[in-house]
């Protein structure tokens, strides 16, 4: 009941002009985002991010996060034409999407993603609607020894699901924290390296660093191949699934969003994990296997549910607990907390408005994406006939602008540079850059839950033992660090 | 090679990075000081660092030639030029600038599409930036 309270507060604070507007400009823009090869929702949200500082906290975050789920919807346009993934969710709709659509069922296969990610990204805010209040219910009673433990846990979560080496995780981890350090210690003002430098001084920009890991680098890496690709678009007819393709979908459908909603949960999870997992599993449980990847609809209907229920389960860690799950949830905390909202178990009860404002923009995102995506689908399709090698210098363009109204710093330019070369670099050699941008944003309050803990405590780290929520939680991130060791060492076993 | 040179700069510079930590202080008598969290930072980096020596090396990363190297530094330069001279330039004329340098190297374009695409490009973002949502965009002496 406090939940359907709750949303209908939220619907009375989104039902408003600027506010409606706003959520249907955040999933255009993030439609397009999904679209454009070479933009991912992460550089996208970071170069709007700065626009959102004139907008009110409601209305910025529900443009923030309707480009979020928006991205997930249009990214499946350009895999299924395409066969390039308009964002990392979407590479596996490539495999049996671009398919069809070289059989001439493009239509069809556009259908059901769009379809089958409403169907997801609603169920995904109905469960996020009666969950979240659950959560934040059991937080709200966590002291910083809790709040530790739970961040902790949520880097070791972190960690499990990345795909590359652990320790090469567990090292961006630590850099993060350390990049995070730069600047003045939030507990005694003391300036910690900044070796003299004002520009230092202030700390190494949010919007800096995302900008130059997940925009310059993924620019790099695009501008270094410059691929030529042919575009399917004549081939949609008939948008509308037939009635042996919804009787094949809407299992996929169902199980992709409880999935994708399950794996968004976990920290390190999120939108691509879903989608890849949704896959495997439809593969691994169909009649025929060897259908897939040549032209399966299940094998878009699935991941394309799961990536778009994976952003409502993801949006519940940090707006509940104050944990980002990935890192475009990890620039979202960012944005809270630059507008002074401090996300965690009591941001559900001191905002209200807030909360139930982006849950009920989510359910209104929803319908403005099917409608975008279905009947102007084709309209998405003559952005994909602009050639990267045009695109790219104005998306560049956009990079420098959005870094640099962060601060109206140009030092933040050489600081998004720098990161941009090093995201590129570390990319080759097989880091994953999200345990980086993770930490960073976490670090500080990390750092204040240790110090916190620690001075409240006669017995120094016990303290972190003697609580009982926090020993559970530190002894399941021990379990998971001993799991993710020993697959790894399982793993070159085998290879040997 | 290359990865065992950054898994050496992981080591030095994680442990360059601890003993600025340690002169920070540790631990104090109101608790610890700011030299704690980034002090455990630093050693998980240059423990990871050794680890990574330690094993064998994977294979050698796929760095670009040819076309793609170019394309890749053309970007780069791009990017110094408009660090470099917005404070000077301003955003409009560093941008343009930009725009003709990234076209011409990375896209090959030809001067007359290089020139237009920098002037619609820096224009609109200009506009759309600087105009309609109000932002504070640096100005070069002539006062755009």
């Amino acid at each position: 009941m406090e939940a359907v309270n709750g949303l209908l507060t939220g619907f009375g604070v989104i039902l408003t002009p600027s506010n409606l507007y706003l959520c249907f400009l955040g999933s255009l823009i993030g439609t397009l985002v999904g679209v454009l090869p070479g933009v991912g929702p992460l550089a996208a949200l970071a170069l709007l991010l700065p626009v959102t500082f004139t907008l009110s906290p409601v209305g910025g975050l529900v443009m923030l996060s309707s480009i979020f789920y928006g991205a997930m919807y249009g990214g499946s346009t350009t895999s299924i034409l395409l066969n390039i993934p308009g964002e990392a969710a979407s590479v596996v709709t490539c495999f049996d999407g671009h398919q069809m659509a070289r059989q001439g069922r493009a239509g069809p296969a556009l259908g059901i993603a769009a379809i089958g990610s409403f169907i997801a990204g609603t169920l995904g805010v109905i469960i996020m609607t009666f969950f979240a209040p659950a959560i934040a219910a059991v937080a709200i009673r966590f002291g910083p020894p809790e709040n530790f433990a739970l961040m902790v846990l949520g880097l070791v979560c972190t960690l499990f699901m990345i795909s590359g080496s652990t320790i090469k995780g567990v090292l961006m981890m630590a850099l993060g924290c350390l990049t995070a350090a730069v600047g003045l210690d939030v507990v005694n003002g003391r300036e910690r390296y900044t070796f003299g430098s004002v520009d230092l001084s202030g700390g190494i920009e949010l919007l800096a660093v995302v900008i130059g890991l997940f925009g310059i680098a993924e620019i790099l890496s695009n501008v270094e191949t410059m691929a030529k690709t042919t575009l399917l678009a004549d081939r949609i007819r008939g948008l509308w699934p037939t009635l042996a393709d919804w009787r094949a979908s809407w299992r996929p459908i169902l199980r992709g969003s409880g999935l994708g909603f399950l794996l968004g949960l976990v920290p390190g999870g999120g939108p691509v994990t879903a989608a890849f997992m949704s896959y495997a599993l439809e593969k691994r449980i169909a009649a025929q296997p060897e259908r897939f990847g040549k032209g399966a609809i299940e094998g878009v209907a699935g991941p394309e549910s799961a990536n778009n229920s994976a952003v409502a389960g993801s949006l519940i860690p940090v707006l509940s607990l104050g944990i980002p799950s990935n890192p475009v949830t990890a620039l979202l905390l960012g944005a809270l907390i630059i507008q002074g909202i401090q996300p965690g178990p009591l941001f559900i009860a001191q905002r209200p408005d807030l909360f139930w404002g982006i849950v009920a923009s989510m359910y209104i995102g929803n319908v403005f994406l099917l409608l975008l995506n279905l009947p102007l689908v084709g309209l998405w399709v003559q952005f994909l006939r602009i050639p990267y090698r045009v695109m790219f210098p104005v998306v560049l363009l956009l990079c420098v602008v959005g870094t640099y109204s962060a601060n109206k710093n140009v030092f933040d330019l050489w600081v998004m540079l720098g990161f941009g070369v090093g995201g590129y670099v570390l990319r080759k050699l097989e880091y994953d850059l999200a345990p980086f941008v993770i930490a960073f944003v976490l670090a500080p309050l990390l750092e204040q839950s240790l110090r916190q803990s620690l001075v409240m405590s006669p017995d120094g780290a016990m303290i972190l033992i003697k609580r009982p929520v926090a020993a559970v939680l530190l002894a399941a991130s021990a379990v998971l660090t001993y799991l993710m060791f020993r697959r790894r060492t399982k793993n070159e076993g085998g290879l040997s | 090679m290359f990865e065992r040179t950054l898994n050496v700069f992981w080591i030095v510079f994680g442990a360059a990075s601890a003993v600025y930590a340690w002169s920070l202080g540790m631990v104090g008598p109101a608790g610890p000081e700011s030299g704690l969290f980034p002090f455990i930072a630093s050693v998980i980096v240059s423990g990871a660092g050794i680890i990574l020596l330690l094993r064998p090396s994977s294979a050698a990363p796929d760095f670009p030639r040819g076309g793609g190297l170019w394309r890749v530094l053309g970007v780069i330069a791009g990017l110094v030029v408009m660090a470099a001279g917005m404070p000077y330039l301003g955003f409009s004329v560093t941008s343009f600038i930009t725009m003709i340098i990234l076209l011409r190297a990375v896209d090959q374009s030809s001067w007359l599409t290089a020139v237009s695409l920098a002037f619609i490009s820096t224009a609109s973002v200009f506009w759309l930036f600087g105009q309609m949502l109000g932002m504070a965009l640096p100005r070069g002496p002539w006062g755009w």
